[in-house]
């Protein structure tokens, strides 16, 4: 019954035994087997070294022509590999068998003591099978560096994704730049300008700011100062931005900025656009939060689809601005419109204040912001780029358009009140902050004084500014006097 | 188009030089990746200076990435030689983990 179990655990133990030469079949030749069982079983066969080597050289006929046969089952089996104990005296059942009885009666009874014992614990010794497994470290095979294989195509993936995405956006980018170049030379006298060479000759070419951004400075119109055109693409030479727009969906974006000089625009604030974009710009555009107060409106009233909302500074400006070929326009192209925003008083988002800053009303600008949506929402080719012309004739269409724009009279009167009633606010609210400035300037224009008159040498000089200074204090007061009694007697 | 009726829009005299947008209004417009994009380097620079010293592998793998991660997302304003030193950083902590120990890399599970 010992033998039946031993045996049971002997075919498992004789496939892995046979896969081990298959995937390391060079490593057994450097193997020395006879030390190497030596060191790992010093129990029963250490003392016997010698020995055996003539059963681990008949041992080893053994295998090979059993592995030729066998090896295609096995094919990966070096998760356990046996060691070379068991390949040593535990190859084939049967005839390790009868190589050991063999062995054994080659060797003198006399001459070696205790072989009897040898045979005996030869027998006890099948039981125990220990399979130990080659430690990573001592695998010479390929197969054991997957981690490290993983990463490197990961790497490769990564620079991979990273030539193509660079390659589809500069493509784009050309793309849009030759559809549009005719319009735009045809209008504009400098086409592209980065703002570094001496003179001012159109570069005739985008600006590539970085792998997804591309600019252009277009300038020298009637109607306005100049004109930047913004490509901002999806961050396709990213992997990891990649895979985020498997899950969140976002498109290429076209922005213009157009700045325009006092005279060619009257005073008026007005936007449209998508109404998730109309909230959030109401929300962080300076201009838009402290002049257009009211929730974004539908612009059904002109024809317009319902995806769009209006902010407009007052009723008059919308009418103005949305003339029949302006409706039009918006209408045919109102999935590619994110916003349209026209300002006089435009400063950008608004900042956020910290305590002790310094409080001027920003600078403001005339400006008409474009953004546009590039359709394809990410998988866009070249060819979609021509669809966006039709808007940029819209834009150069406004900028003609907001020069002759002019309020009536009323609504002049009322841009104006708007705008004193702005700045009011705002000086008010910074009132106080003003204030604590002028003490401090005060006190620093004293100090300076003081520190005059203690620097100056001469004792008779000094004496002279001093009293100037005091004749000058005692004036500020009587001044101050006399401001509060006229005060009280005008409110009597 | 109108504007083939009209004479011709443009004026040479009226062109202005391109100015690159000042960063002061720039930062609020863009989107916030630029912080996400610092703390990338640094992380980067972090976990390379780990895989050399306590020579973890997956230290100095996690740091190539990051290093080539902040560079495609990178700024043309931003310090090219910044970039360069922390890729070859990166590299380097790798080459330097398996010279060390030329074990595979045993994955944490």
């Amino acid at each position: 019954p010992t033998m039946r179990s031993a045996y049971l655990l002997l075919i498992p133990a004789l496939l892995l035994l046979l896969a081990l030469p298959v995937s390391r079949g060079r490593y057994n030749d450097d193997f020395d087997d006879g030390e190497d069982l030596a060191d790992f079983d010093d129990n029963d066969f250490a003392e016997f070294e010698d020995m055996n080597d003539d059963p681990a050289a008949e041992a080893e006929t053994a295998p090979p022509p059993r592995v030729s046969p066998s090896s295609q089952p096995e094919e990966d089996e070096d998760e356990d590999e046996a060691t070379v104990e068991l390949e040593d005296g535990q190859d084939g059942f049967e005839d390790s068998e009868t190589q050991d009885q063999d062995i054994y009666s080659k060797y003198d009874q006399e001459e070696f003591e205790g072989i009897g014992d040898m045979e005996k614990t030869g027998h006890s010794m099948k039981d125990p099978l220990i399979i130990h497994t080659v430690p990573a470290h001592l695998q010479n095979s390929w197969e054991s560096y997957y981690m490290e294989i993983l990463m490197v195509t990961g790497l490769l993936a990564y620079i991979m994704n990273y030539i193509i995405g660079k390659n589809k956006n500069s493509r784009l980018a050309q793309a849009w730049f030759n559809s549009h170049r005719e319009l735009l030379e045809s209008n504009f006298a400098l086409v592209g300008d980065d703002g570094t060479s001496k003179e001012a000759v159109s570069t005739g070419k985008l600006n590539q700011e970085n792998e997804h951004i591309y600019n252009l400075w277009c300038s020298g119109r009637v109607c306005c100062e100049g004109m930047l055109i913004q490509l901002k693409f999806l961050k396709r030479q990213d992997l990891l931005n990649v895979l985020a727009r498997m899950m969140r969906p976002a498109c290429d974006q076209v922005q213009i900025k157009v700045t325009l000089n006092d005279e060619d625009m009257d005073t008026f604030v007005f936007a449209i656009g998508t109404k998730k974009a109309m909230a959030r710009l109401q929300k962080e555009m300076q201009d838009l939060s402290e002049f257009c107060g009211d929730k974004p409106k539908s612009g059904a009233k002109y024809g317009l689809p319902d995806s769009l909302a209006i902010l407009s500074e007052m009723g008059e400006v919308t009418d103005g601005v949305m003339d029949n070929k302006m409706v039009h326009y918006i209408t045919n192209h109102a999935d590619k419109i994110e916003s349209i925003h026209f300002s006089d008083q435009f400063s950008g988002p608004k900042v956020m204040q910290e305590e002790g800053q310094p409080l001027k009303l920003p600078e403001t600008k005339k400006t008409l912001l474009f953004t546009f949506n590039v359709p394809g929402m990410g998988n866009t080719s070249p060819k979609d780029m021509d669809t966006l012309l039709p808007l940029m004739n819209m834009v150069i269409y406004s900028i003609d358009k907001v020069k002759k724009l002019r309020l009536n009279r009323e609504g002049k009167q009322k841009a104006d009140r708007n705008r004193a009633r702005v700045e009011e606010n705002f000086l008010k609210q910074t009132h106080a902050q003003r204030q604590e400035a002028a003490q401090t300037r005060r006190e620093e224009k004293k100090r300076a004084e003081k520190e005059r008159i203690m620097n100056e040498e001469d004792p008779d000089r000094q004496r002279r500014l001093e009293e100037a200074a005091q004749r000058r204090e005692q004036k500020k007061i009587e001044k101050k006097q006399m401001k509060m009694k006229q005060i009280k007697v005008k409110a009597m | 188009m109108s504007s083939n009726n009209m004479a011709d829009p443009r004026r040479q005299n009226k062109i202005l030089r391109y100015k690159p947008p000042s960063t002061e209004t720039n930062p609020t417009l863009e989107d916030p990746t630029p912080d996400y994009m610092n703390l990338l380097g640094m992380l980067g620079m972090i976990f390379s200076m780990c895989g050399l010293m306590l020579k973890l592998k997956w230290c100095a793998w996690i740091a190539v990435y990051c290093s080539f991660i902040s560079f495609a997302n990178s700024r043309s304003s931003e310090d090219t030689k910044q970039m360069m030193s922390s890729f070859m950083l990166s590299i380097s902590a790798v080459v330097m983990s398996y010279l060390q120990n030329p074990q595979p890399m045993s994955p944490p599970w």
